[in-house]
């Protein structure tokens, strides 16, 4: 970006280096150094919410392994960090003594941790070492629900997410809700911190889970969902917390992403039959289980289906074979994949996790740092918070996330095609350049060019303009040192 | 004591031993031999008493109340209950108002308004959905908002909508209550449902098999278990979750671990309408919904009948026993003139005693007047303590944030906080209410006893009276608490609290400025940030004040009004019961001097005719005795 020698990143990894010197020997040291290792490891995104809300499924969809054991009870009673490393290793980091391993086996895909004697509530975390392609992008963090059963599972997280002036452990956050309910935004309230912007809707994505239960398993439940999702993310009280709200069939996307031949096999035998004779065997869990025992499918195998699919899973998968939409295996999984709505949640989380996760993670490491000087200062820490200071004030990146969630808690004005181009503009909707001008992802270069030429001079004009309130005033300054970096970052000229 | 109601063994006829078959027909025998009793012996106002047992005996309303979180079901439960779309089902949208579905001749819809007298509103049963969903599809913080701000002439709020529809299920009086699900358990709404629910005869709690029984779940089953004494868990979706069975398992096992001995209910509303439409019997059977009918025609409906008939057959042993003595006083004149005398005597002497209860002098009096002072007083401090505490705490959580960040869920919070006080302010009053009204019956009780066994002291073939007195006692000891629930009834039923919502003064808290943070240093951002925080939270303090100053008035005043409804209800009542012991003692004076001009002849038919009055009576009252239990 023009004007701005060094990135962000440097400029935090500078920073930090000297808070480092200054705090040398001291306990803040030690996490100063943790702080700045952070912001070479992947994005570290948590995954939240009430009980039951689908969790432990929905990480194991997005790494695409059934790695976080899941059951109809509840299931995850300890926050668990799953990280890419060389080797398969599980460690447990108890809440007093030394970390230590743990032995585990892989039971029909998940990971059974044997906890050596130690008590759920004995253990403040666990970490989960694994080889995959997905962890290499993120550190996925799982945590136990809110509204947990366990009073102290609950704490857990709650202490996890809403470290108050703490480095946050968790750069951002999938926020999954099964429906609005009033709990979930009094959990989402403990994101709010307390200086680069309040509150803040900048790293948090909202999941509505468990997508395929809203219309109880009727095929256009996910149809539902996504009515559901979008009116969600149009309200008020949810903008302010979360980017957008996303629907996701969890169980179904997990099943996607692990599907096997034999299943495909069970469920072609349903496909098979006449369609009444299907409505009739899928019109409840129970007859399902039991009915046309000519079909070929033992009771056992049965259950599986339903635990691996869902009563809406097994509906969807055999009529897109009945209809010949999906014939194979791997055709069925894309399907299922689609309709599960994980990919959409991709191609959100890439845009405005990934994109810019060199902004997150400096983020969370610059106000654990802000928090550190302030509350143990040094000689020699002045310096240090002035610069830090210097660089929140200074920041571009951190201005566009300012003026997102300003405008996400209402206190921009104005019309609303205004609105929605800043909103775009400084990028509310992702980081890449066609999402910021609102092109197709295919524009090439002096497209996207003219585009932020014209949207320069547009929000020229409006920050000139004298009856351009004052709020959106600012705002405007902000979308126009946007557009200049675009221009600049492409190359083109003024 | 029930003991002593088996004097003649075996006279009655009626089971003694507990599997009584149904009490309700048996009752209403009763209630028809005491009238026509009452007509024989010219007192229409004991009469009076009997006609108003019949009617509510003939017409019972049960009150079963739906209650649970968010998107459980609970339309659907009601609806699959019923076979036919009542309640309107969405897959987002949410109930926002209570709707009553009880039984009618035809389908017919009315919207209920909440003002001073109730008003009611016909209106096309097509027409419900449109009064009981959401008014716009938002989320369910901003849905409590109430009436837009913008339109001044906003009609009156509806406080519910009673559809009524033709259905065996209902005939029997029941009434089920579809309670809005917005907001959540904690939420303000929900407090209304629990006060709702403490008038009602059960509480059928919706959770759906999608996961076991939530904290927030369990805390709000503590709390209706403790207000209303039927409840059952409908564990619903029952078709579409595989693992149901573990669930309820699970929930049964966190039931047991609260303590809270309640039926779960694993139910399919979807294969139950579904059943009901093909009138498929299996699949009623598969739907679970059989239980459900069981437990709310059983348990609740034959437990309103149950009571309300011996609730009957009560005011029947009480007339009765009225009649008796006045019979009895006869008799004792009549048996032996000498005595004729001293029997004029002393009814004279009773005279002025049932006189005397009937004086605001009376005992009984006394301890209502002093006891709704006392009651009114404390009531008000409660009040006035838990409203102190809400704003501490307001104050205490508005100190820690920015209220421009916080204050929509600042006054969701209020709101809900705010309702469970009043509910548990409510609750105290309903207790201490009770309490009283029991008392004051003790005492009438103790007076008008000595009463009544004076009228029977005479009496030279004694039956056991002392002993009949003091079964009179445990039996009046059983309604004696419900005359204030009455007056309650009438004056609550949940209601108010649902009329609380929305009045929160909207105030703006709006921004004072963004990012001057862009255009200021960061030390002067700091400080000017401060400065507008600060006013935010003067004006968020204010708005919760005069919220909280606008709660206490009104429900201060519905309390004191309240109490005064249930002061006059009793007063009434026990002047009334004086009133009929006067005329049973004017009555039996009155014979008592003619006894003494009759011929020896006429006495002896008169006495003939007495003892026979005498056993007819006696043998109702034992019948009546035996129903009531």
């Amino acid at each position: 970006v023009s004007g701005q020698p060094r990135s962000l990143l440097e400029r935090a990894r500078g920073v930090l280096d000297r808070a480092a010197g200054v705090y040398r020997g001291t306990p803040a040291g030690d996490r100063l150094r943790e702080l700045a290792a952070r912001l070479d490891e992947p994005l570290r995104v948590a995954v939240a919410g009430r009980v039951k809300a689908g969790k432990s499924t929905l990480l194991n969809a997005l790494v695409g392994e059934r790695l976080a054991p899941t059951d109809a009870g509840e299931c995850t009673r300890i926050v668990t960090w799953y990280r890419d490393g060389h080797t398969y290793q599980v460690t447990a980091h108890p809440v007093t003594g030394e970390p230590r391993q743990l032995r585990f086996q892989r039971e029909d895909g998940a990971i059974e941790i044997d906890l050596a004697g130690l008590a759920p509530a004995e253990v403040d975390h666990l970490d989960v070492t694994w080889p995959s392609q997905a962890l290499r992008t993120a550190t996925m963090v799982d945590t136990p629900g809110i509204g947990s059963l366990s009073a102290d599972a609950s704490r857990r997280s709650w202490e996890l997410l809403a470290a108050g002036d703490e480095e946050a452990p968790a750069d951002a956050v999938l926020y999954l809700m099964r429906h609005l309910h009033s709990n979930d935004l009094e959990f989402l309230r403990a994101f709010h911190d307390t200086e680069v912007s309040q509150p803040n809707p900048v790293n948090a994505i909202g999941v509505l889970s468990r997508a395929d239960e809203i219309g109880v398993g009727r095929l256009d439940s996910m149809a539902s969902a996504r009515r559901i999702a979008a009116r969600m993310a149009t309200d008020p009280s949810v903008r302010r917390v979360v980017q957008t709200v996303v629907p996701v069939a969890g169980l179904l996307a997990e099943t996607a992403a692990t599907l096997t031949e034999a299943e495909t096999a069970q469920l072609r035998t349903i496909a098979a039959l006449p369609v009444r004779e299907a409505d009739a065997l899928l019109l409840s869990a129970d007859r399902f289980g039991q009915l046309l025992p000519e079909l070929g499918l033992t009771s056992l195998e049965r259950e599986q289906l339903l635990g691996r699919f869902g009563l809406f899973g097994v509906r969807l998968a055999s009529t897109l074979l009945r209809r010949q939409v999906a014939t194979t295996a791997t055709e069925l999984a894309g399907h299922l994949t689609e309709r599960s709505g994980i990919t959409d949640l991709r191609e959100v989380l890439g845009s405005l996790f990934f994109e810019r996760r060199d902004v997150l993670k400096s983020r969370s490491a610059l106000l654990a740092l802000d928090a550190l000087t302030r509350t143990e200062p040094l000689p020699g820490s002045g310096p240090v918070a002035a610069e830090l200071e210097e660089i929140i004030a200074s920041a571009h990146p951190f201005h566009e996330l300012r003026v997102l969630s300003a405008m996400r808690a209402g206190w921009v004005t104005g019309k609303p095609e205004v609105l929605a181009d800043l909103e775009h503009l400084i990028g509310g909707a992702g980081n890449a350049t066609h999402l910021r001008l609102r092109l197709a992802a295919g524009a090439d270069k002096p497209e996207l060019a003219a585009a932020a030429a014209e949207a320069l001079a547009r929000w020229q004009r409006r920050a000139e303009n004298p009856l351009t309130n004052h709020e959106l005033m600012v705002a405007a300054r902000v979308a126009i040192r946007s557009c200049e970096g675009i221009l600049a970052e492409l190359g083109g000229h003024r | 004591m029930i003991t002593v109601a088996s004097q003649p063994a075996g006279a009655t006829g009626a089971p003694a031993s507990a599997p009584a078959p149904d009490p309700v027909p048996l009752a209403v025998a009763a209630v028809e031999l005491g009238l026509r009793a009452c007509a024989a012996y010219d007192r229409p106002d004991l009469a009076a008493r009997l006609g108003a047992a019949k009617r509510s005996l003939a017409d019972p309303v049960v009150h079963v109340v739906v209650v649970g979180e968010f998107k459980q079901g609970k339309s659907s439960l009601v609806n699959a209950l019923v076979g036919a779309t009542i309640c309107p089902v969405d897959d987002d949208i949410a109930t926002a108002v209570p709707t009553y579905v009880r039984h009618g001749p035809e389908p017919a819809a009315e919207l209920l308004f909440d003002e001073d007298p109730p008003r009611r509103e016909p209106i096309a049963v097509e027409d419900v959905r449109g009064w009981v969903v959401e008014r716009a599809p938002t989320a369910d913080l901003s849905e409590r908002r109430g009436p837009a701000a913008g339109s001044a002439a906003e009609p009156a709020r509806v406080a519910g909508v009673e559809v009524r529809i033709p259905r065996k299920l209902l005939a029997g009086g029941l009434v089920l209550v579809d309670t809005p699900g917005v907001g959540g358990l904690g939420s303000a709404h929900a407090a209304a449902s629990l006060a709702a629910a403490s008038m009602a005869d059960a509480l059928v709690f919706v959770t759906d098999a999608s996961q076991e029984l939530t904290r927030g779940e369990l805390d709000f089953l503590r709390q209706a278990r403790e207000m209303c004494g039927t409840v059952a868990c409908a564990l619903t979706k029952t078709d579409f979750y595989p693992y149901w069975r573990k669930i309820r398992e699970l929930d049964t096992a966190h039931l047991r671990r609260e303590r809270l001995a309640l039926p779960v209910l694993p139910v399919s509303s979807m294969l139950r309408s579904r059943a009901v439409a093909a009138n498929d019997p299996g699949l009623n059977a598969e739907s679970g919904f059989a239980e459900l009918v069981r437990f709310l025609s059983e348990q609740v409906g034959g437990g309103v009948a149950g009571r309300l008939a011996g609730h009957a057959a009560d005011e029947v042993a009480a007339v009765c026993r009225q009649l008796e003595a006045q019979f009895e006083a006869e008799r004792a004149a009549l048996a032996d003139p000498s005595a004729a005398q001293q029997v004029v005597a002393q009814l004279t002497a009773v005279k002025d005693r049932v006189e005397a209860l009937k004086a605001a002098a009376a005992r009984w009096s006394q301890t209502l007047t002093d006891g709704v002072t006392d009651l009114s007083s404390d009531i008000d401090h409660d009040l006035r303590g838990r409203i102190r505490t809400v704003i501490q705490e307001a104050d205490d959580a508005i100190e820690a944030t920015d209220p421009a960040d916080t204050w929509s869920e600042m006054e969701a919070w209020l709101e809900a906080r705010v309702a469970h006080e009043l509910l548990a302010n409510y609750t105290l009053l309903r207790d201490r209410a009770t309490g009283l009204s029991e008392e004051v019956g003790e005492h009438f009780r103790a007076a008008s006893g000595e009463v009544l066994s004076r009228l029977a002291v005479p009496n030279p073939t004694p039956m056991l009276a002392g002993a009949q007195v003091e079964h009179k006692l445990e039996l009046d000891k059983m309604k004696v608490g419900k005359q204030a629930m009455v007056a309650l009834k009438s004056a609550y039923g949940g209601a108010l609290m649902f009329v609380m919502l929305g009045a929160m003064t909207g105030i703006s808290l709006g921004p004072l400025g963004l990012g001057i943070g862009l255009v200021m240093g960061r030390k002067g951002l700091r400080d000017e940030k401060k400065r507008q925080r600060t006013l935010r939270q003067n004006q968020a303090r204010n708005a919760v004040r005069r919220y909280c100053d606008e709660v206490s008035f009104v429900m201060g005043k519905h309390s004191r009004d309240t109490l005064r409804k249930i002061q006059r209800e009793l007063r009434d009542h026990y002047t009334g019961l004086a009133e009929e012991l006067n005329r049973s003692n004017a009555a039996a004076l009155t014979s008592a001097a003619e006894s003494v001009k009759r011929t020896q002849a006429e006495r002896e038919k008169r006495l003939k005719d007495i003892d026979a009055e005498l056993t007819r009576l006696r043998k109702l009252r034992q019948d009546a005795t035996a129903v009531a239990g």
